[in-house]
């Protein structure tokens, strides 16, 4: 249960750039809040930051490219 | 210098013993392809394009799978999730694979969905037993509804996945190894994964069961992020690089199942004689690396 609450707060955190920027400014308060288990928060608190932005900043660049009619898949 | 080429071609061909080269199935790409049948052994399909597509569009489909072999490729299942795949998709993906009888489908390991929320991209999930089990069952479920169990692919991350207890060379290991699926290695992404969190690709390639590999991916990427800390992304704008077709090579001498390649290109796309010389070259590691396996085979006889 606890595993499909850690993919739906991932979720989240990749699109949502308030959710990230109030998850990146408390990590273990929005992660206890969301009911994670003990482990997941500490996974959260040492969460890859400079990953998170650039994997967030892959999406919105995606999203962009597929509002301009660039031909896109899940892939690129 | 054209008949030369196409000279080694035919002899690359001779040596390839049921491995096969093909390209992703792109609209753009569409007449490059169709005009080059005689140097494609088979076309991937994004199967999500034609889940909802009109009557037309299926029947051309069809018409292409008449004409050289297809597999179905799809994106947007997230197998790799504790949550159930959505039974709605999969039954899209069994009535399309059952109308045009693929050579096989794939998916990938990802996640690309949560809470109600649409990732809109393959997000590498927590490398854990809860993420196994899940994929485990959806895996299970897949077959069960399509009839057949789907290759399954590893992906590309920027991010090292959070809640991960092990890492991919085990979790995917477990995930082959407890399941009917073959795997699809993506060599861009292993290779992009392998530079983002500084691993050896090969050291990879040896803890993971290379004799259930089916299917290869080829594609390129490029370099983004502040100085010093840049990472790979994978996103097949751009050609293959050395690495990828090293570790074709070393493949393709470890593993001595027939092998299916497949090119992935997604935009930016250089012309079709480019990109069937990227085959060409895939061809020729291939055909490299099964040598290498023969020649250790008479090394120890």
């Amino acid at each position: 249960m606890s595993a499909s609450r850690l993919e739906n707060f991932l979720a989240r955190i990749y699109i949502d750039a308030i959710a990230r920027e109030r998850f990146l400014a408390d990590p273990r308060g929005e992660a206890t809040r969301a009911g994670l288990a003990a482990h997941e928060i500490e996974a959260l608190v040492n969460i890859d930051r400079e990953g998170l932005e650039m994997f967030a900043d892959s999406l919105r660049h995606k999203k962009a490219r597929k509002a301009h009619g660039h031909q896109t898949n899940q892939h690129s | 210098m054209a008949a030369v080429a196409a000279e080694a071609v035919v002899v690359v061909e001779a040596e390839m013993n049921g491995d096969r080269v093909g390209i992703g199935w792109r609209p753009r790409l569409a007449a490059g392809i169709l005009s080059n049948l005689d140097r494609i052994d088979i076309v991937e399909v994004i199967a999500d394009d034609y889940f909802r597509a009109p009557r037309r569009q299926r029947h051309a489909l069809r018409t292409l799978a008449a004409q050289v072999p297809v597999t179905l490729h799809g994106v947007s299942l997230g197998l790799a999730s504790s949550a159930p795949v959505d039974t709605k998709r999969l039954d899209q993906m069994a009535r399309l694979c059952s109308e045009i009888a693929p050579q096989f489908w794939s998916e990938h390991l990802a996640f690309v969905r949560g809470g109600g929320i649409e990732i809109g991209h393959l997000a590498a999930p927590p490398r854990c037993e809860a993420t196994i089990a899940g994929a485990l069952a959806n895996l299970r479920r897949a077959k069960h509804v399509v009839g057949v169990a789907p290759q399954v692919e590893n992906v590309a991350t920027l991010i090292e996945p959070p809640g991960s207890d092990r890492d991919e060379a085990a979790w995917l290991s477990a995930i082959i190894r407890n399941s009917d699926s073959s795997l699809l290695l993506d060599l861009h992404n292993l290779h992009a994964n392998a530079c983002n969190f500084n691993f050896d690709p090969q050291g990879f390639l040896a803890r993971i069961p290379v004799e259930r590999i089916s299917t290869l991916h080829l594609a390129g990427g490029k370099w983004i992020g502040r100085a010093g800390a840049e990472r790979l992304l994978d996103d097949h704008l751009h050609d293959v690089p050395d690495p990828v077709y090293e570790l074709l090579e070393v493949v393709a001498a470890r593993a001595p199942q027939p092998l299916t390649v497949i090119l992935e290109r997604d935009g930016n796309f250089p012309s079709i004689e480019a990109l069937l010389a990227q085959l060409d070259r895939a061809r020729r590691a291939v055909v490299r690396g099964r040598e290498r396996s023969l020649t250790r085979a008479e090394a120890a006889a």
